[in-house]
């Protein structure tokens, strides 16, 4: 029974977004809250409230497969069959044959294993893979080069990737050439399969802009091993 | 508008942008969103794979249901926390029955006789972080325990080993002054 008293009103609001009640009860608190637009109005400010709560403790680290499972689930993880972009199929046929020349030349990888790779490839020279990129369990990308490369001492080689259906790359950083670079998985966020990665040269210090400006260097999509 | 009002616009642009099939949108909407409801999960149910399983959960269903979300009825992250929170209570409602003592916020000192200070901050989550600490550690405790681990009254008091009608009275008295401190 709904109590006729303000005030008793409005603590029975609290103490329902807080989790207090239970069962029939519930359901009676929530029939009263979808005829009572002041009622839903207090409530939805104490679970505003609330989230500040959250906020006490520390965040946790996302492990990468939770992302995957989310996007199984929902239907997000097209089969790339599917996948709007038109050369996929090429993208992964040729990733997974570079990838096997990469490793049989490279030896086998390391812990922790890597549950993404790319091989990036100049443009249009299919056969001529110029980077690897591998992603661990733990969310942590490595960029290791494959062959030497020298640019003019005034440009900057410089690191992007694409997310699937993002409106834009996102700069993960500078590369210097001939150099492996590991990038925490904070700072790499999810990765997808068919997730766009890309290296170009750009002025010295990096893109003047939240994009790449210069040629692509090397190019690649993530395969999920 | 401040950076953290920014940070709410945000998130309910990522969710609005969702509604209408945004993967990228949705995707960073988890990535911003996610680690701190992880953090809950696990605190709730004390168990790395329920919490997973609940916060996968929640994001599935966040997608299925984005054009539900009306920004001008609250934010993203408050509609999340809802869900997540059903969840939560559904199926692991007091699932940790040992370690209530590491709460945050448990370990405030008490305000002391001075009159509890109201908030006067717009952004309802900031200011309940002060409110809290604007209450007596005697009922600020058992709140804290209904929120981080979904115990109910009777779990509350046999946990602290205090009467049934002792507890409901410190919690409502605690609500009452949060109710206050935070304008509501």
């Amino acid at each position: 029974m709904i109590p006729d008293h303000p005030q008793e009103r409005r603590l029975l609001i609290a103490e329902y977004v807080l989790g207090l009640h239970q069962g029939e009860r519930v359901q009676e608190i929530e029939r009263w809250l979808a005829l009572d637009a002041e009622a839903a109005r207090l409530a939805q400010h104490w679970r505003e409230a609330w989230t500040g709560a959250a906020e006490l403790l520390p965040e946790e680290r996302l492990p990468p497969h939770l992302w995957r499972r989310v996007a199984r689930q929902a239907g997000l993880a097209q089969p790339w069959w599917r996948a709007g972009w038109a050369s996929a199929s090429l993208w992964r046929t040729v990733s997974a044959a570079l990838l096997v020349a990469v490793v049989l030349l490279a030896g086998p990888l390391r812990a922790p294993a890597p549950v993404y790779t790319v091989v990036l490839q100049a443009p249009g020279e299919a056969a001529n893979p110029g980077w690897r990129v591998t992603v661990s369990d733990n969310g942590d990308l490595r960029l290791t080069p494959l062959v030497e490369g020298q640019y003019a001492s005034d440009r900057s080689v410089q690191f992007w990737t694409l997310e699937n259906n993002a409106p834009g790359p996102r700069s993960l950083g500078l590369v210097q050439p001939g150099r492996t670079l590991v990038i925490p998985a904070s700072q790499v966020g999810g990765v997808e399969s068919g997730q766009l990665f890309e290296l170009t040269l750009e002025p010295q210090g990096g893109s003047p802009k939240d994009r790449p400006t210069g040629p692509v260097l090397f190019i690649g999509r993530a395969v999920e091993i | 508008m401040d950076d953290g009002q920014q940070d709410l616009e945000h998130g309910n642009t990522l969710l609005m942008a969702s509604a209408g099939g945004d993967r990228g949108a949705f995707h960073r909407l988890y990535l911003r969103e996610a680690p701190r409801l992880l953090a809950l999960a696990r605190r709730f149910t004390g168990d790395s794979g329920a919490a997973e399983d609940a916060v996968q959960e929640t994001f599935v269903q966040a997608w299925s249901n984005a054009d539900r979300f009306h920004s001008e009825r609250g934010s993203a992250r408050a509609w999340l926390h809802g869900i997540l929170r059903l969840r939560l209570l559904s199926q692991y409602r007091g699932a940790r029955h040992q370690r209530h003592d590491d709460l945050p916020g448990d370990d405030w000192p008490d305000p002391g006789p001075s009159p509890e200070q109201c908030s006067l901050d717009e952004r309802r989550d900031r200011a309940l972080r002060l409110c809290l600490r604007g209450l007596r550690g005697e009922r600020r405790r058992p709140i804290l325990m209904a929120f981080y681990l979904g115990y109910t009254y009777e779990q509350i008091a046999e946990h602290l080993a205090v009467p049934l009608g002792t507890i409901k009275s410190r919690i409502r008295s605690g609500l009452k002054g949060l109710e206050e401190c935070l304008r509501l």
